[in-house]
């Protein structure tokens, strides 16, 4: 089970710079996720970790090993496909058993981890099928279960949810996540979706135009955005530009409190999550819309011609046309690196 | 009206003619070989034309040439398109024009290719010219007509590359990367590659091409009788001299006709096995 290191490696497609002077570190049996846009060069950056791309510069290391110009045939490495690519002429068993016969493993060796990794993810009833016999969930799992069958020291998933629907997506994300727990491999998942990144991964790289813009554990990338983009990729942001004075931006809701020193133009940060409804709020402003999303109420509130979205319980019964007063706590407000004058 | 009467009706007109039209030259062809539609004589039924046929050298002769020129191009046409269509798979500089050369000799007709062939190996062709002004030969050398099919055979193969090259070239490109990213991401060089996903899954196309490549040498006239060997008959120019040239003998011409019909058929029938059974082989290799 390697650790990864990739160090200042560049992409170059032509003329476009797909990857600029990345670095980043995945230390050995993490779950780390490469979060970005389409085009932001994840994919990229996965292709290079598995061998499929050369880099144009920097190198890729496991376990310290200089992996750069090692075939993705000699990778201790495995991938799990945005479309799947199971091999259409050969049933779930023999997709699985693809890798294993590869490696040259005595044939008991093989029919034990084929039928093992086919009995933990429910593949056992459909051994004899095609892969066009599959729904897209199965598909997914003969995936899983064909890079498993290697058992490599890394998985890399290049978005293997995106095909599947929102309830199937959970349901294998979560099956995913325990059976790195419980097989124990290092993991590189790639995926534009911010809610699978932050409930799968111990750290999140989130790429933007080639570059890492920042990396984090979920809850610091979430809560603690260092800039613009990284706030308004990851989740809803309320987002102020003013100055500072007396730990506070003067805005058209009133007072916005923060824990930073005075300064001229700076961008303030915070998730409409953390608003508290109260009578003696500092800040207020007219409800002009009102969402309801079960356990929530996603509400737009306007003062001054600006629009904040507030995320409070679904219990509460607030009308459109409302005039609120609220508070958002000191700690729960970022200033942004790339602010206005920052 | 039922569906299936529906169905039916909807089709008769496109595949109940073909159907029809089919069905009615090959009853023509089979009863002719055994005495029916006799133009020469009385319709009598019988096997005599069959076997005065299975008695006659120039009528195995032929059934043999026509099956080893039918395999030996279908063979080689194989062997030069298959290559061919994997080094094309992905774009490069100068492959879409090398894709168009290839696919030139299908819009060529068979007598102009035969014409610009004579050109070049002809005993005033550009070959022989070549060769006597090199001072390699003091006069021309049979190229044309030689006794062992060579040129017949390269025509052929030139003529059929673009059928070949055109299947084959729509069957590999038909396989996505990431299928063969994740064969070599589970430990599968190029060898293993090509045996166990590439062959497996461009199998039917190849099967296609060599059934029809096999069908259309096998019934050829016009390269035969221009650029084959003189002393050889093809099963179609011996079904052309007794039908007509030589004897007005119809239903000795059919019954070479309806030996052509089975030829392709046994030809369909050993190179589909022939497929399945290399495809297998190295499956399992």
């Amino acid at each position: 089970m390697p650790g990864i290191d990739i160090e200042g490696v560049a992409m170059r497609f032509g003329q476009v710079d797909a990857l600029k002077d990345v670095s980043l570190r995945v230390p050995e049996g993490a779950f780390v996720t490469l979060l970005g846009p389409s085009g932001c060069g994840k994919t990229t950056l996965l292709n290079i970790i598995a061998g499929f791309l050369a880099p144009t510069r920097g190198r890729v290391l496991f376990d310290g090993q200089d992996v750069t110009g090692l075939r993705p045939e000699a990778r201790d490495t495995a991938m799990c496909f945005q479309s799947y690519a199971l091999f259409p002429h050969l049933s779930v068993q023999e997709n699985i058993a693809f890798g294993p016969r590869q490696k040259r493993l005595e044939r008991a060796e093989t029919a034990r981890r084929v039928t093992g990794l086919m009995e933990q993810l429910g593949l056992a009833p459909h051994a004899a099928k095609l892969p066009n016999a599959l729904s897209g969930g199965q598909q997914q799992r003969v995936a899983l279960a064909r890079a498993l069958a290697v058992a490599p020291g890394v998985v890399l998933f290049d978005e293997p949810l995106s095909n599947l629907d929102a309830k199937l997506r959970d349901q294998v994300r979560t099956e995913i996540r325990d059976l790195q727990r419980r097989v124990g491999f290092t993991a590189v998942y790639v995926t534009h979706d911010q809610a699978e990144a932050l409930a799968m991964s111990d750290t999140v790289f989130l790429l933007n135009g080639g570059v890492i813009e920042q990396s984090g554990g979920p809850r610091d990338i979430y809560f603690r955005p260092r800039t613009r983009f990284a706030a308004d990729f990851i989740g809803a942001a309320n987002l102020h530009d003013g100055p500072i004075s007396g730990g506070a931006m003067d805005t058209p809701f009133g007072p916005v409190p923060v824990d930073a020193p005075d300064a001229a133009h700076r961008t303030l940060c915070w998730r409409p999550e953390v608003v508290r409804l109260t009578e003696a709020g500092a800040l207020s402003g007219k409800v002009a819309h009102v969402a309801f999303q079960g356990g929530w109420l996603d509400l737009f509130v306007t003062a001054g011609g600006q629009t904040l979205r507030l995320q409070v319980s679904g219990t509460h019964d607030i009308p459109e046309g409302a005039t609120i007063r609220f508070d958002i706590p000191r700690e729960a407000v970022v200033v942004l690196k790339d602010g206005a004058n920052a | 009206m039922p569906k299936a009467v529906k169905l039916a009706l909807l089709l008769a007109p496109a595949f109940g003619l073909v159907v029809v039209m089919m069905s009615l030259v090959i009853w023509r062809a089979v009863a002719q070989s055994f005495g029916l539609y006799n133009f020469n004589g009385e319709d009598l039924l019988s096997l005599r034309h069959w076997a005065e046929m299975f008695a006659t050298r120039r009528y195995w002769n032929a059934l043999e040439w026509s099956a080893y020129v039918a395999t030996t191009s279908a063979l080689i046409t194989l062997a030069i398109a298959y290559p061919l269509a994997l080094w094309l798979r992905k774009p490069f500089a100068g492959s879409y024009l090398l894709s168009a050369l290839l696919k030139a000799p299908y819009f060529v007709p068979g007598l102009v290719a035969v014409f610009l062939l004579l050109n070049v190996i002809a005993f005033h062709g550009i070959v022989n010219q070549a060769l006597m002004w090199l001072g390699l030969t003091d006069r021309p050398i049979r190229l044309q007509n030689d006794r062992n099919g060579y040129g017949l055979i390269a025509l052929q193969v030139w003529k059929q590359l673009p059928l070949a090259f055109l299947l084959l070239q729509g069957a590999v490109q038909a396989i996505p990367d990431p299928v063969l990213n994740a064969a070599r991401d589970l430990g599968a060089g190029p060898v293993a590659r090509f045996r166990k996903v590439v062959l497996p899954l461009t199998a039917r196309a190849m099967q296609a091409a060599s059934i029809l490549i096999f069908i259309n040498v096998a019934g050829d006239f016009t390269f035969q009788a221009t650029v084959g060997p003189t002393r050889e008959n093809s099963l179609a120019t011996l079904m052309v001299q007794y039908q007509g040239t030589n004897y007005g003998d119809w239903n000795a011409a059919a019954v070479v006709g309806v030996t052509l019909m089975g030829l392709s058929l046994v030809g369909a029938v050993v190179f589909t096995a022939l497929v399945q059974g290399l495809t297998r082989a190295m499956e399992r290799a």
